[in-house]
């Protein structure tokens, strides 16, 4: 039976596995982590994840392709993948607003508990003007490659584009690698009370969100190389890229409160 | 005349009170509910005259229209004064709750799972401190209330400025007694601190009010307010 | 307990720790803390004995559940007193 294809500036999208995919791997990782959690194994946690990841890639390799071989990504289209782009950073910079909120609660007024300092005594705290710093200065400069290589992909310079790109990535990779070597030489653990907790919960999540982000942006560099990408049309790669500021501003808030504010 | 400062066999109001605040609380009560009353005969009023006028069978009249200033001016605004009407009084209330007067006495109040202990440190080197469990089924005696009795209930003075201070040993419990009008949750790490002025003298009933584990239901308390001489005899007995 | 007769003669007061309104109404556990801090800072300067002590040793003993200040004690002895005492 031939399917009638009317013509709309909308995309109306066709039957699809991944929604009810996505909702079963979910809450397999749900379960999972319960499990996990209560030292019980963690097999169907492992399961969730696979699943959650094949679910994931499958999900997005069928947008690109309506996207790029269907066409379906007209304008109007286009507009509404960008609201929901920011409309999920939003959420997510809530997200970080109740990280925050649980830091400053701690630390503003400490408890009897910790010595009513912060602090805490007996915590040693990563020295904010060493490696922190650094990741700081690399963050701050892969805000400006990755606006080199937004305003060449405007222009159309397709090879500045992609230089700067690659540097935003690998300047990416750095700062995780450092945060992974600062996480390891530090002198106090997630399970070390309120500062702790709130500590790895801050930078923790962030170094999730620049993983995040790491990952967006190199889907972009491949996407560009295999030529999917055209000054007109990159709302992949636009999103990596607010998402890359979102997370860069995160740190500066990071850096600022708990490292150097919360570390003195 | 016999006040009434434990629970009843269906009771849907309010216990005796016995403190200035439970007073003030049974006031707000009534004003509230003064106003919910004309909201609720206003609201099924206008429901029921829509429900009737706009039958279709008694009304085939179509209308048209999309906006009414006026009339959502009406209906956004009599609420918002309802409501600044019914928040004086309620603010009025909380802020007297929360007013501090420098107290005679203190007495500090720890949730344990299962049972309250009392510790009175202002008298002597040791100072007082007793646990209070309930009394089970087998050794109620005539007249007593069933899961309500007490080993040693707490005792404090009346027509005296007290200062309870709360904390908990374990989970999160809830130290509530009805007719002096104090619910106030006993966390662990935490000192909460409530003011309590009893009026005359009783014997008070509460229960916890938070749930905290198995035995939840098994912690009763009770609240012995005395005279003045009372309670100084009843401190020279236990030091 | 006490023999029958011993507490006779004592004179009970009902004086206790004053209102502070440097501290949170409805939380009082910094009050406490401070009591005891500053009772075991007066020790430090003025000794044990004296009265200004004494009243911040009556303030903190009326102020703190006791296993809190049981807790503070045996941390003081091992040394890992987290206050500035």
């Amino acid at each position: 039976m031939e399917k009638e294809r009317r013509i709309s500036e909308y995309h109306m999208v066709d039957v699809s596995p991944w929604p009810v995919m996505s909702v079963i791997a979910l809450m397999g990782v749900l379960i999972g982590m319960i499990e996990w959690m209560h030292g019980m194994g963690g097999r169907i946690l492992v399961m969730g994840v696979i699943s959650m990841l094949m679910s994931m890639y499958g999900w997005w390799r069928d947008v690109i392709r309506e996207g790029v071989l269907e066409g379906s990504h007209t304008g109007k289209v286009q507009e509404g993948l960008r609201k929901g782009v920011l409309w999920f950073i939003f959420t997510e910079s809530m997200l970080f607003v109740s990280i925050f909120w649980a830091y400053y609660h701690s630390s503003l007024s400490p408890s009897v508990e910790l010595g009513g300092v912060w602090p805490p005594r007996g915590i040693r705290v990563v020295e904010a003007w060493e490696l922190p710093m650094l990741n700081t200065l690399l963050l701050l400069m892969s805000g400006v490659t990755v606006t080199w290589s937004h305003e060449s992909m405007r222009s159309g310079e397709k090879e500045e584009m992609e230089k700067g790109l690659g540097i935003t990535i690998i300047l990416g990779i750095v700062f995780l690698m450092i945060q992974g070597y600062e996480y390891y030489e530090s002198e106090f653990r997630i399970t070390d009370g309120v500062y702790g907790s709130s500590f790895y919960m801050g930078t923790g999540f962030h170094g999730m969100h620049v993983l995040v982000g790491v990952i967006m942006l190199s889907m972009g560099l491949i996407r560009s190389i295999r030529g999917e990408l055209t000054s007109e049309h990159h709302v992949g790669l636009e999103a990596g890229i607010w998402y890359w500021h979102f997370v860069d501003v995160v740190w500066l808030f990071l850096f600022v409160s708990i490292y150097w504010w919360g570390g003195v | 005349m016999i006040r009434n400062d434990a629970p009843v066999r269906w009771g849907l109001g309010f216990q005796d009170p016995a403190t200035p605040v439970m007073e003030g609380i049974v006031n707000l009560h009534h004003e509230i509910m003064y106003v919910m009353i004309g909201v609720l005969c206003m609201v099924i009023y206008i429901l029921m005259r829509i429900i009737y006028n706009y039958d279709y069978r008694r009304n085939r009249e179509v209308r048209k229209e999309k906006r009414g200033a006026l009339i959502e001016a009406i209906w956004t605004l009599t609420p918002t004064v309802i409501l600044i009407i019914i928040a004086v009084p309620s603010y009025a209330l909380l802020y007297a709750m929360e007013e501090e007067v420098s107290p005679g006495v203190t007495v500090k109040i720890i949730g344990h799972q299962w049972y309250w202990s009392y510790e009175y440190s202002d008298y002597g080197e040791e100072g007082i401190s007793y646990d209070s469990y309930m009394i089970g089924e087998e050794e109620l005696e005539e007249g007593d209330l069933r899961m309500l009795e007490v080993d040693n209930r707490m005792v404090l003075p009346i027509k005296t400025h007290i200062r309870l201070l709360l904390t908990s040993t374990d989970v999160i419990h809830s130290w509530a007694v009805p007719s002096l009008g104090v619910k106030c949750d006993t966390v662990p790490g935490r000192l909460s601190q409530v003011g309590v002025y009893i009026k005359r003298e009783g014997v008070y009933y509460g229960q916890c009010s938070e749930l905290c584990g198995m035995n939840h239901a098994y912690m009763p308390i009770v609240v012995e307010g005395v005279k003045v001489e009372g309670y100084k005899e009843w401190i020279k007995s236990k030091i | 307990m006490a023999e029958e007769g011993e507490n006779e003669n004592m004179e009970i007061k009902l004086e206790t720790a004053p209102h502070d309104p440097r501290f949170q109404t409805t939380n009082q556990a910094k009050h406490c803390w401070s009591r005891y801090i500053e009772y075991h800072a007066c020790v430090k300067q003025k000794g044990e004995e004296d009265s200004e002590c004494q009243k911040f040793k009556r303030w903190y003993k009326s102020l703190c559940p006791n296993e809190w200040l049981e807790n503070w004690d045996e941390q003081r002895a091992n040394g890992t007193f987290p206050g500035p005492v």
